[in-house]
C-alpha cells in the first residue's frame, strides 16, 4: 500500500511528460546537434595527436563512451535544482511541504516518470543505434546486469547531490548559477564531458576518490567491459554503494538543517 | 467536546535583514549582519471547534497567513503552543498534513499538465484514500457541482475559477477535519464567487469539516461564517460572532463620489461640514463613511450635490480596512 503512493506518482510523470511531444523531440534534434560536435572535435583530436591510440582508448572508443554518456545523462539528469529553486523563489514549496509525505521521496517519485520516458525514448535508442553501428563494439553479456545496478546507484548519488544543491537555494534564493556551477563540476568530474582516462595525474587520481565519477564513468566503465575480473566490479559497485550511503545521510541532514531556517525564519 | 484547534498566547517573529538603499547600500548588506526582529504573530489565543466557519480577516501583511502556516505545520511559532486535533503541526508534519487541506488561492496544488481526474487519483493515493470513501466523495461533488466536463480536462486548460474550484474540491477529497481556504474568491467573478461559496458551504455541512477562511470581500463572510476573527500587526483585534459586529458595523456604508477639482481640498472642506463621519480621498475617489442610524446615505448625497459637482458615484458595503480602522478608533467588545 506503501509503495503505490510512489508509482501513482512515478505513473503520473509518465503522463505528465507524454503531454509534451515537441519538447522530447527538441530534446532529440538538440542531442543529434551535440554529438556531431563532439564527433568532429574528437576526430580533431585524434588527427593532431597522430597515434590511433591516445590514453588507451581508440577514436572509435572515446566516441561510444561519449555517445553512450550523452543518452545517460538525459535519461538521468532531473533539474532537481531546478525544481528546487523554483519552487523555493516563489514559495510554492509550501505545497509539497503540507504533503502527508517526505518531501525528499515526494521530489524523487515526482520526477521518476520521466525515468521510464526519457529510459525508452533517449537511452535505450541510442544504445540500440550504437550497438548496430559498431558492429558488436559493445559488449552484450553479464556486463548489462551489473550495468542496471550501476546506474540504479548511480541515480540515487546524483540525486542526492541535486537535492543538497537544491537546499542550498534556501540560503542563497537564487539559482542559476549554482545550477550551473554544480552541472559543470558533475559533468567534468564524473567524466561525462572527457572520459577520465584523459585526466592528466594527480588530477585524474584526485576525481577516484569523489563521488562525481560513482555517477557516470562507473556505470559506463562496466557496461564496455566484457570480461572484467570480479575484483574490479566488485570495487566499483562497493564504491558507488559507500557513495549512496554518503551523499544520502549528508543531504539528509542538511535539508533536515536548512528545513529548520524555513520553519524557523519563514520562507 | 474538546476543541479542534488550540492556540495559546502563539508569538512568531522572524529576522529580517536591515537592507541599505542604492548600490553602496546593497554591496555592504552583502556583509551585514544588522537584523531586525519583526513580530507577525503577536500573542494570539483562539480555540476553534469542530465543524466552525471562520472568517480570519485582516489588512495585508496582518500576519493571517503566517498563523495558517503555523497551524499547517509549515512555521513554528518562536513561543506559545498550537495543537491541531490533538497534534502539534510542527513536530508532526506528515501525520497534520493527513487531517487537513489546504487552498492557496494564488497557487494550485494540481498537477498542471495533467487532466482533473489524474490529479484527483495520485491524491487518492498520496493521502491513501479507500475506494470507497473516494467514490462517495466523488459522488458528493457530482451532486453539488457538475464536475464531469471538469474531471477530463487538464488544469492549464482551465479558467481561473474552475482552477480554485477544482482546487477546493481537491483539498477536501481526503476528507480532513479542518481545511484552511487563503482568499479562495481573489480574483474571480460574482458567478463563481457565489458557486464556490455554495460549495463550500454545502462541505461544511455535509462532512462537518472545519473551514478556516482568510479573505479580504466581506461578502465570503457575509455567506459563509458565523463567528469572524480580526488580526492587524500580528493583535487579534476581534474574536466573536458575527452578528455582533454587524450590530456594530451593520449600519454603516461607504458613500463614494467623483467630483471634479482637487480631491484633497474638497475632502477637507467635507470633513468640515459632515464632522459626524469620517472622509478620506485619493485620485479617484472620495469616500464618506456613513453611519445610516444618524444621516441617511440620500440626505447625505443631496447635501454634497448643493456645493459640489458630482460626476460619479458609488455606495459601498463597510469594507475590512473600515472595520479594521473603526476598531481602532473607537473599540468593540
Amino acid at each position: 500500500m506503501k509503495l503505490k503512493k510512489y508509482l501513482s506518482l512515478t505513473r503520473a510523470g509518465i503522463i505528465e511528460q507524454l503531454q509534451f511531444r515537441m519538447s522530447m523531440l527538441v530534446i532529440v534534434l538538440g542531442n543529434l546537434l551535440y554529438l556531431t560536435v563532439v564527433y568532429f572535435l574528437w576526430k580533431a583530436i585524434y588527427a593532431s595527436s597522430g597515434t590511433d591510440v591516445v590514453n588507451g582508448m581508440t577514436f572509435s572508443d572515446t566516441l561510444i563512451y561519449l555517445v553512450l554518456a550523452t543518452a545517460l545523462f538525459n535519461f538521468m539528469e532531473m533539474y532537481t535544482v531546478w525544481q528546487m529553486g523554483r519552487s523555493i523563489q516563489s514559495g510554492a514549496i509550501i505545497l509539497d511541504l503540507i504533503k502527508p509525505m517526505n518531501p525528499r521521496s515526494y521530489l524523487f517519485w515526482t520526477y521518476s516518470g520521466n525515468f521510464v520516458v526519457n529510459f525508452f525514448s533517449t537511452f535505450l535508442p541510442t544504445f540500440i543505434v550504437v550497438c548496430i553501428v559498431t558492429h558488436g563494439a559493445v559488449p552484450l553479456g553479464t556486463n548489462l546486469a551489473y550495468f542496471v545496478v550501476s546506474v540504479v546507484m548511480a541515480i540515487m548519488i546524483n540525486y542526492n547531490i541535486d537535492f543538497f544543491v537544491g537546499t542550498i537555494c534556501i540560503y542563497t534564493e537564487s539559482i542559476w548559477g549554482i545550477n550551473i556551477m554544480k552541472q559543470v563540476i558533475v559533468l567534468l568530474l564524473s567524466g561525462a564531458t572527457i572520459p577520465i582516462a584523459f585526466f592528466p595525474e594527480p588530477f585524474k587520481s584526485i576525481t577516484m576518490y569523489l563521488p562525481f565519477q560513482s555517477i557516470y564513468n562507473a556505470p559506463l566503465t562496466l557496461l564496455l567491459n566484457g570480461s572484467p575480473e570480479m575484483s574490479d566490479v566488485g570495487r566499483i559497485l562497493v564504491t558507488q554503494f559507500a557513495w549512496c550511503v554518503v551523499t544520502l545521510v549528508i543531504s539528509r541532514l542538511f535539508w533536515k538543517v536548512s528545513l529548520k531556517r524555513i520553519t524557523v525564519n519563514g520562507g | 467536546m474538546a476543541p479542534i484547534i488550540e492556540l495559546k498566547n502563539v508569538t512568531k517573529e522572524f529576522k529580517v535583514l536591515n537592507r541599505r538603499e542604492g548600490l553602496k547600500g546593497s554591496l555592504r548588506d552583502l556583509f551585514s549582519r544588522d537584523y531586525k526582529t519583526v513580530r507577525a504573530v503577536d500573542n494570539i489565543s483562539m480555540s476553534i471547534e469542530q465543524g466552525e466557519i471562520i472568517g480570519y480577516l485582516g489588512p495585508n501583511g496582518a500576519g493571517k497567513s503566517t498563523t495558517i502556516k503555523m497551524m499547517t505545520g509549515v512555521l513554528e511559532p518562536t513561543s506559545g503552543e498550537i495543537t491541531v486535533d490533538g497534534t502539534v503541526p510542527y513536530y508532526n508534519r506528515a501525520k497534520n498534513a493527513q487531517k487537513i487541506g489546504v487552498v492557496f488561492g494564488q497557487r494550485s496544488q494540481l498537477w498542471w499538465a495533467l487532466p482533473l481526474v489524474e490529479s484527483f487519483k495520485l491524491l487518492k493515493d498520496i493521502y491513501m484514500i479507500e475506494d470507497k470513501p473516494y467514490k462517495d466523495m466523488l459522488a458528493l461533488y457530482q451532486s453539488l457541482v457538475d464536475i464531469e466536463p471538469l474531471l477530463h480536462k487538464t488544469v492549464r486548460q482551465m479558467s481561473l475559477g474552475q482552477r480554485t474550484l477544482s482546487d477546493i474540491l481537491a483539498a477536501f477529497l481526503h476528507d480532513p477535519k479542518i481545511v484552511f481556504l487563503d482568499e479562495p474568491t481573489i480574483g474571480l467573478d460574482v458567478s463563481m464567487k457565489s458557486k464556490i461559496r455554495t460549495l463550500i458551504h454545502a462541505l461544511n455541512k455535509e462532512k462537518n469539516t472545519t473551514v478556516i477562511l482568510t479573505t479580504h470581500d466581506m461578502g465570503d463572510v457575509d455567506a459563509l461564517c458565523r463567528r469572524i476573527a480580526i488580526i492587524d500587526k500580528g493583535k487579534m483585534l476581534y474574536d466573536n460572532d458575527i452578528e455582533h459586529l454587524k450590530g456594530f458595523f451593520g449600519s454603516y456604508r461607504t458613500l463614494k463620489i467623483r467630483t471634479d477639482g482637487d480631491h484633497k481640498i474638497q475632502a477637507e472642506a467635507i470633513r468640515a461640514e459632515l464632522p459626524d463621519f469620517s472622509v478620506s480621498a485619493d485620485d479617484e475617489w472620495i469616500s464618506v463613511l456613513v453611519d445610516e442610524d444618524r444621516q441617511k446615505v440620500i440626505d447625505v448625497l443631496g447635501q454634497l450635490q448643493k456645493s459640489y459637482d458630482i460626476r460619479d458615484m458609488q455606495l459601498n458595503e463597510i469594507s475590512t480596512e473600515e472595520v479594521i480602522r473603526k476598531i481602532y478608533e473607537e473599540g468593540v467588545q
